[in-house]
């Protein structure tokens, strides 16, 4: 711990364009605040900043403690001036566990290193391991990257101090976050008693009890007006509430409440970059930007990485195109349209596909859900991965590949590197779905029933095959760690092991797909209108189902138990033919291979994902020189939903050297939802499509010519081709025109040229 | 690319030959260290032993030096009876292919036994008479010989930009391919030149790392004055012309020197271009299948 200064050498350096800055100054709970700081709160705090300027000015003019000038600078706003402070303090108190406490939570203000904050924090600690304010420093910590573990910390805390306010008022945070809205009203409850009974600000209890009011449906709540008579400039009274719209995906509303907090505290500047990140949401980049930009300057030398990421993403938004296509879908699905946002390299590649998806995607749902869209549906793909994260910034437990913030999708492009286990199409599927269970439920849908819809919609709509089921999943079946369906949506916000964000997932797909077969499709729909009408999970299960939310529970594992109990009885067995195989193949036995891959595949015939015994027993087969036996296997794999691309497109070769080229097609077109980068696809696609399909061979030749291959004049034979199929001469000439220009003596061109002009 | 080989055979046999210059190849392939390495350069050897035999159409003019054949006195013997062999009018073209180091001030290919430097390669390639030399370094670090090798006007090829870029290539297996690849034919007149080589091979290297999704670790460098007038490789086996083949064949280079000639004069003819350009290339395709009659009689 000793001489450990160093690392806040940079945060000095960092904090030196950070005068007179506004750094967020919050509420200290802690019960050794010192009194006099404490008087000067009283007027801070109720918005009378001419006062408490006077008196936290006095505490740094007069001969009061260094710590407590560190706290009366950075009350002021003059950072640079509280660290000095601090730095000084903390030379002189090397023990003193209250200080890195404080200090810590300067760092934090000024969107510091969460782990330089959390070093502050684990040293004061070791000082004072009973320190209840250091260990809900933790907490809030591990609260904000959304950690299961936050609630051991804040327990603890409470455990030490049973009346620590700010504890209190963490557990209901967190509750309030995952929808336990009676817990988080309890949890409140004492927090408010707590507060009454002392001289602390009530603020943070009035936001969040006006939090509490505004999830329950009730926006007329009192504690907003309450808490800004106490303190008319307190933005937080609409921002607190506003993160938990965010959090529950309610979008607008956010932005609603977010506006309100920075036009009662303009200089709230985590506000305007919140504000900014939603408005993105709801694809409104101009007004986005200039709460960003407001932040940006107003954080002068401490933006966050938020507010600095977002920004530089739209500067990166003139790279992008923006396509609008109105009245694609059938009217009698009701869609209303499409936006493409995609980056300007891959626009001619991507828009047939994606559009095509989209709009298929919005006609299986309007029809399956009954529900209209209003907007329509914006579809982004990002091809830098930073940039699809900056996207995602801020959101518990979100997946890798794509987001649905209502009408807007975002996700990565199948173009980002090692792209190849990517099935883009299946997440667009899902991403989609997600706009109908949200909108049709004005962003009431909890967040596990979102999922298991769109895990279920792609099982049985989506563009592939199957169950897609990983193997820590069966386990974590098999070691019976399904949630109660009440608990679900913990599963995602705070897991608390690893993969168990995946595994809710497929847990939420299983409950819509049991709650479709056992109850009918029809059943969702009741689910998504008591969602709209404002229920909570079980009251959803009941009005919906007509059984209590326990009786589900029982009914789901008998369900469970009956689909999946031969499969985790294999499980073991199934590893270890697994684990055979590998180790034959690495002795090259291929015999070995096919008999353990054959045994792997009996015990559990389905599993094509990740490590697929299939493709070890096509490996097999072609070593041992049975060609047909490969391709029979590669067939069975992909009509089960297997997308791994070589093997794909061995498949589709081998289809298309016996002869079978209407399968071919088949295999090709399933590439292209997993590889639509990849030119061999598009031309022998377009090549078996000529003589049959010439208009989508005319597609896959116009894609293949934007992605720019190295045989620019085979190409151009290509589309003349098409153009020749379709009828079209002239601009069959043209092409072939383009591809003898470049390649004089192409003698299949000139053939064709001449076949023309004769 | 599915265009069947024999479609592109009778014009690619009766092209205008270079004038009776030969071209000699000589492959190594050095030392591997590993085996799936030492398996890796054999296999690219033997490739571009296959299109260099493809191309001249014997294997008297073709040396591959290779695993333990691979040593310094052989490499240098090699080049010895080319100093000796070859005339001013020949071509020569050496594929290196292997491990290479450099360390800030020699370049050294590695072979079994002693390596041999980039100095002493240069001064054996120095001696042999042929003129027009392509010199393929297809191995890591080789990017330290670039200015060196290419002084003279000799064209040479790196799989490295420096010798500093010191991770095992891939460039050799690419370019091999190149050799053989109707793709990396982009004008399809049924030679592969240096320069459509280099470019195919150089994309497939980049496309390579960004498919892993990994930083490329080499990127190939070409210095030639004349890269696109380099036959390097043919995808089929020359044939004899007759009289009557060797008449049409001038028009045709006519017709293509016309198409080079208007192709210059696009932007100034606008609208007037395609129309030009196909009555160009529908007579150049005509006479294209009278040489094809010709050929078949």
């Amino acid at each position: 711990m000793a001489g450990r200064a160093s690392p806040f050498a940079a945060l000095a350096l960092l904090l030196c364009a950070a005068v007179d800055a506004e750094a967020a100054y919050g509420i200290d709970y802690s019960a050794d605040r010192p009194e006099e700081l404490r008087a000067c709160d009283a007027s801070y705090f109720r918005g009378e900043r001419a006062e408490s300027g006077r008196c936290y000015s006095a505490l740094l003019a007069g001969d009061a403690d260094i710590r407590i000038k560190a706290e009366a600078a950075w009350a002021l706003g003059n950072i640079v001036a509280a660290n000095n402070y601090f730095q000084e303090a903390f030379d002189a108190n090397p023990e003193d566990a209250r200080l890195r406490l404080r200090w810590g939570k300067l760092f934090e203000a000024t969107n510091a290193e969460a782990q330089e904050v959390a070093t502050l924090y684990r040293e004061a600690l070791e000082i004072d391991p009973a320190y209840a304010p250091a260990i809900l420093g933790m907490a809030e910590l591990a609260a904000g990257r959304f950690e299961g573990r936050a609630r051991e910390w804040v327990e603890e805390a409470l455990e030490i101090e049973p009346e620590s306010i700010g504890a209190h008022l963490l557990l209901a945070s967190m509750e309030l976050e995952v929808g336990n809205l009676e817990l988080a009203e309890e949890s409140l409850d004492r927090a408010f008693e707590l507060v009454e009974s002392s001289d602390y600000p009530p603020l943070e209890v009035y936001a969040l009890r006006a939090s509490l009011d505004l999830l329950r449906g009730d926006f007329e709540s009192q504690w907003i007006t309450r808490a800004l008579e106490y303190s008319p400039m307190y933005g937080d009274a609409y921002a607190i509430p506003a993160y938990f719209f965010v959090i529950t995906r309610r979008y607008r509303e956010a932005i609603d409440f977010y506006e309100r907090a920075v036009d009662v505290q303009p200089d709230l500047y985590a506000a305007h970059t919140a504000l900014g990140v939603n408005l993105l949401r709801e694809n409104r980049v101009d007004e986005a930007y200039r709460h960003l930009r407001t932040a940006y300057e107003g954080e002068d030398g401490y933006s966050s990485d938020t507010t600095v990421n977002t920004l530089n993403l739209i500067d990166s938004f003139v790279n992008f195109t923006v396509e609008t296509y109105d009245g694609q879908t059938d009217p009698a699905g009701g869609g209303a349209g499409v936006i493409l946002r995609l980056h300007q390299d891959e626009t001619d590649v991507l828009t047939p596909y994606v559009l095509d998806l989209v709009n298929e995607s919005i006609d299986t749902f309007s029809e399956r859900y009954g529900f209209t869209l209003e907007e329509p549906v914006i579809a982004e793909l990002y091809p830098v991965a930073a940039d699809f994260s900056v996207r995602t910034a801020g959101l518990p437990g979100i997946g890798l590949l794509g987001v649905a913030f209502g009408y807007l999708v975002a996700m990565n492009s199948p173009s980002q590197a090692g792209s190849g286990q990517f099935h883009w199409g299946t997440t667009l599927w899902h991403e989609v779905a997600h706009v109908f269970t949200l909108e049709a439920t004005d962003h009431l849908v909890p967040r596990w029933f979102s999922e298991g819809v769109s895990v279920h919609e792609e099982w049985s709509t989506g563009p592939l095959p199957g169950r897609h089921i990983p193997v820590h999943v069966l386990q974590a079946m098999a070691d019976d760690r399904f949630l109660p369906i009440s608990d679900l949506d913990e599963g995602f916000i705070r897991p608390t092991y690893e993969n168990q964000v995946i595994v809710s997932y497929m847990q939420a797909g299983l409950i819509c797909e049991y709650i479709a077969m056992a109850f009918g499709q029809r059943a969702l729909h009741g689910m998504l209108e008591r969602f709209r009408a404002g229920d909570e999970t079980p009251a959803a299960i009941e009005a919906a189902l007509g059984i209590t939310p326990a009786e589900f529970d029982d009914r789901f594992a008998l369900h469970v138990a009956a689909e999946f109990d031969m499969v985790l009885d294999n499980l073991e067995a199934w590893n270890e033919a697994r684990a055979a195989l590998r180790e034959h193949a690495a002795a090259g036995d291929w015999e070995g291979v096919r008999n353990s891959a054959a045994e792997a595949i009996a015990l559990m015939p389905g599993y094509v994902d990740e490590g697929s015994p299939y493709l070890a027993l096509e490996r097999a087969q072609r070593e041992l020189g049975d060609q047909g036996a490969a391709r029979e296997t590669l067939e069975r794999y992909w009509r089960l939903g297997g997308y791994e691309p070589t093997a794909l497109m061995r498949l589709a070769r081998a289809l298309i050297d016996a002869g079978n080229n209407e399968t071919a097609i088949e295999v090709l077109e399933a590439l292209v939802l997993v590889t639509p980068l990849d030119e061999s696809v598009h031309a022998d696609l377009g090549d078996l499509l000529l003589e049959t399909r010439p208009a989508d061979a005319l597609t896959e030749f116009t894609v293949l010519a934007a992605l720019e291959p190295h045989d620019q004049a085979s190409v151009n034979l290509r589309l003349a081709k098409a153009h020749m199929a379709l009828g079209d001469t002239g601009k069959a000439t043209e092409h072939l025109l383009y591809a003898l220009e470049i390649a004089p003596h192409y003698r299949e061109a000139q053939q064709l040229l001449l076949e023309i002009v004769r | 690319m599915r265009v069947p080989p024999c479609l592109l055979l009778a014009t690619l046999a009766l092209l205008p030959a270079p004038a009776r210059a030969e071209l000699y190849y000589l492959i190594v392939a050095g030392l591997g260290g590993d085996p799936s390495y030492a398996e890796r350069f054999a296999e690219d050897a033997t490739a571009m032993a296959a299109a260099a035999e493809r191309t001249v159409g014997s294997r008297d003019s073709i040396t591959v030096l290779r695993g333990d054949d691979a040593t310094r006195d052989a490499l240098r013997e090699a080049l010895a009876g080319l100093a000796g062999s070859t005339q001013p009018a020949d071509r020569l073209a050496v594929f290196l292919i292997g491990h290479g180091s450099y360390d800030g001030h020699e370049y050294k290919l590695n072979l079994p036994g002693e390596d041999i430097t980039g100095t002493e390669l240069e001064e054996l390639l120095g001696a042999v008479p042929a003129q027009s030399q392509l010199i393929v370094n297809a191995t890591s670090a080789s990017g330290a010989v670039l200015e060196p090798w290419s002084a003279g006007g000799r064209a040479v090829i790196t799989a490295t930009r420096s010798g500093a870029e010191r991770n095992a290539t891939r460039f050799s297996r690419h370019w091999a391919a190149a050799l053989s690849s109707e793709e990396a034919d982009v004008n399809k007149n049924g030679s592969i030149s240096i320069q459509e080589a280099f470019d195919y091979a150089s994309r497939l290297v980049a496309e390579s790392f960004e498919a892993d999704g990994i930083l490329a670790t080499e990127h190939p460098e070409l210095r030639s004055d004349a890269a696109g007038a380099f036959e390097v490789s043919r995808l089929s086996a020359r044939v004899a012309a007759t009289p009557v083949v060797e008449a049409l064949n001038e028009r045709l280079a006519e017709l293509e020197e016309e198409v080079a000639a208007l192709r210059l004069r696009r932007e100034e003819l606008g609208d007037d271009y395609l129309p030009q350009l196909q009555a160009l290339l529908v007579e150049l395709a005509e006479v294209q299948e009278q040489i094809d009659e010709a050929s078949a009689e």
